[in-house]
């Protein structure tokens, strides 16, 4: 079965953490997943744009699932607040059937493909530890992380609200995140925090909160054993990476985690090379630690 | 359905010299079936093992919100959580409400969560914006929220209160949004301008924690957007957070695309991008300053013809509370 996908990377993947979009495609490049280009895709507007313009940040989405729809194919993205809007407007869209046709009315005023309410809205991460066939990954991994304690960082915005991610929670077998981690030959740290907030949201409105949140979360992470963190969105990554040296300033203690998007740390396993995974753009090293099982 | 052993590890505190908690966990032995609720389990515990144990209860029915206390790692209502759902290897760990000073085992002072509900105002006020009808849609957002018990659950896993005790928090939020969308009160702008300044509706993280833990459905995170919504609307507009969210249509209209790299500026003006430079430095040092002038995406007109469309003609999107019928 071949596995393509309409790719919706996300804003920051095209700005500021290009090196998970390189980590993504290289990951999907080994493992025969098409990533196909959206070049009509806009901004899904976040939660921003369902405060100011509830009504256009619905016709966003739906413009963006139209896309996808137009393609044949499903949306896969690696940032986790888009995947959470663009489940959230999928969700409305296809329960409510007056509101898509409202919608659709705009759209095709507009001179928009109205959209059909048939595509899901996936996350990389599910795609590979549900739909890639797990001998063909494990295959694939050829560098394991040899017992690496890995912190999983899991993202608010691809777990909640329950309401829409029934389907992806919905399993006994833990999160994704852990579950690759021990298919990639790591033990995932158990620690208070995994499923709470990196802060990215309000980063420029509650500095000093978001710097709180970051270093606890470390912190916790650090405290558990974790030699290494991994998160599934590209936001969480801005704020336990770059914000991180900050943070540490905050609290007054040194934290030091490595921090990096899930598809590097796959992408190392696999052995694919740190330059083309964007290692260096990193803002905690985490070469001492990856050389120390020879991953680097 | 065949009753187990489950061991209950609960938090013991004992109040010390004034201010302090000392803790220990304790570990209680109890049989049940798995659709026992925590708090028959507790009381079990406390009538036949250990009379010392101190918890809150009341109504036994998820009405009256004494009973909330962090069972398995999320806070909940003792009466609603059945052991089987819960325990993790015939294990429950159970400590008191976080956010909230302990008084005793898992009784907390709940004083500092009221005092942010009794903050809001929550009472109609008379005033110029009093509707003199009211129609029969009129409640349909009002009844999104009163189905709230003030259990304190959202509060105790609030991730913005656990970092900024000042933080007014989820259940007074929406408290306040059933204010704010009664068609009887009089003073909704000045609501909203109160609410929208430092440790309001901006603050909030948007981590949906509070939607998930509410054991009463009343999406508090989902109230807090429509309060941002409502207050925008009004044009109260100047908090850093307002600023913030109203760049992403801008953006979305000129090019489809955020604009990383002014959106700093338009957020916190020139004067807080300067003082935010450790972060920029630390980008920079690392390539990661974003182009000034992102491409724009394909078809970006439709964007436009599409905003103007709804600016011409809006479509209300609102979720709407079903409409109440007796059981």
């Amino acid at each position: 079965m071949t596995l393509e996908y309409a790719y919706y990377p996300g804003c920051a993947a095209k700005q500021i953490q290009r090196e998970a979009d390189w980590a993504a495609r290289a990951v999907c490049q080994e493992l025969g997943i098409g990533l196909l280009a959206m070049p009509r895709a806009s901004c899904c507007g976040a939660v921003s744009l369902r405060e100011t313009k509830p009504a256009f940040a619905l016709a966003v989405a739906a413009r963006i699932l139209s896309e996808a729809e137009a393609m044949g194919k499903d949306l896969v993205t690696i940032c986790n607040t888009c995947l959470q809007t663009l489940t959230h407007a999928n969700y409305r869209l296809s329960n409510e059937p007056e509101l898509l046709e409202k919608i659709n009315a705009v759209l095709a005023e507009s001179g928009v493909r109205p959209y059909g309410g048939t595509i899901k809205v996936r996350h990389l991460l599910w795609v590979v530890t549900d739909l890639v066939d797990s001998r063909t990954l494990k295959a694939k991994i050829t560098h394991p992380l040899k017992g690496l304690r890995v912190a999983a960082f899991l993202g608010c915005h691809s777990i909640r609200p329950e309401e829409i991610f029934n389907h992806a929670s919905n399993t006994n077998e833990g999160p994704h995140l852990e579950r690759l981690i021990q298919l990639m030959g790591g033990v995932a740290v158990d620690y208070v925090g995994k499923d709470r907030c990196c802060g990215f949201h309000v980063m420029l409105s509650d500095k000093h909160e978001v710097h709180t949140m970051a270093a606890k979360n470390c912190l916790s992470a650090k405290d558990a054993g974790a030699q290494v963190m991994i998160t599934p969105c590209t936001l969480c990554d801005m704020i336990m990476g770059s914000v991180q040296p900050i943070a540490e300033k905050t609290v007054q203690r040194t934290i030091n985690l490595p921090e990096m998007n899930f598809a590097q740390l796959l992408g190392l396993t696999m052995g694919i090379s740190k330059e083309r995974l964007g290692i260096s753009r990193l803002h905690i090293d985490p070469v001492p630690v990856l050389s120390s099982i020879g991953l680097a | 359905m065949t009753s187990q052993t489950y061991t209950f590890r609960i938090q013991r505190n004992m109040p010390g010299q004034v201010g302090t908690v000392q803790s220990h966990w304790q570990e209680y032995k109890v049989e049940a079936e798995p659709n026992t609720t925590i708090l028959t389990l507790l009381e079990t515990i406390k009538g036949g093992q250990d009379g010392t144990l101190t918890f809150r209860q009341s109504c036994r029915s998820a009405i009256c919100g004494s009973c909330a206390i962090n069972i398995g790692g999320r806070t909940r209502l003792a009466c609603k959580t059945h052991v089987g759902a819960v325990a993790k290897d015939g294990v429950v760990e159970i400590s008191p409400q976080k956010n909230q000073p302990v008084l005793r085992d898992l009784a907390i002072d709940i004083r500092p969560f009221f005092s942010r509900v009794h903050g809001i105002k929550p009472y109609l006020q008379d005033g110029p914006e009093r509707a003199g009808k009211v129609t029969s849609t009129a409640y349909d957002q009002v009844n999104h929220v009163t189905q709230c018990i003030m259990c304190g659950c959202c509060y105790s896993e609030c991730t913005m209160a656990e970092v900024n005790p000042k933080f007014i928090g989820p259940a007074a939020l929406a408290k306040a949004f059933r204010f704010v969308s009664d068609p009887r009160e009089g003073l909704k702008t000045e609501r909203l301008q109160d609410l929208a300044s430092p440790n309001g509706i901006w603050s909030c993280t948007r981590c949906t924690l509070c939607v998930d833990v509410c054991p009463k459905e009343v999406a508090p995170m989902e109230a807090i957007v429509k309060l941002r919504t409502r207050g925008l609307n009004k044009g109260i507009n100047t908090s850093a957070g307002a600023k913030h969210a109203l760049a992403f249509h801008t953006d979305i209209k000129q090019t489809g695309q955020l604009n990383e790299f002014t959106l700093m500026m338009r957020t916190l003006g020139i004067v807080g991008s300067l003082m935010e430079t450790g972060m920029a430095i630390h980008l920079a040092k690392k390539g990661k300053i974003p182009s000034p002038f992102p491409h724009s995406v394909t078809g970006v007109d439709e964007l436009r013809r599409m905003y103007e469309s709804l600016e011409r003609s809006p479509i209300d999107v609102e979720t709407k509370a079903k409409e109440a019928v007796p059981e």
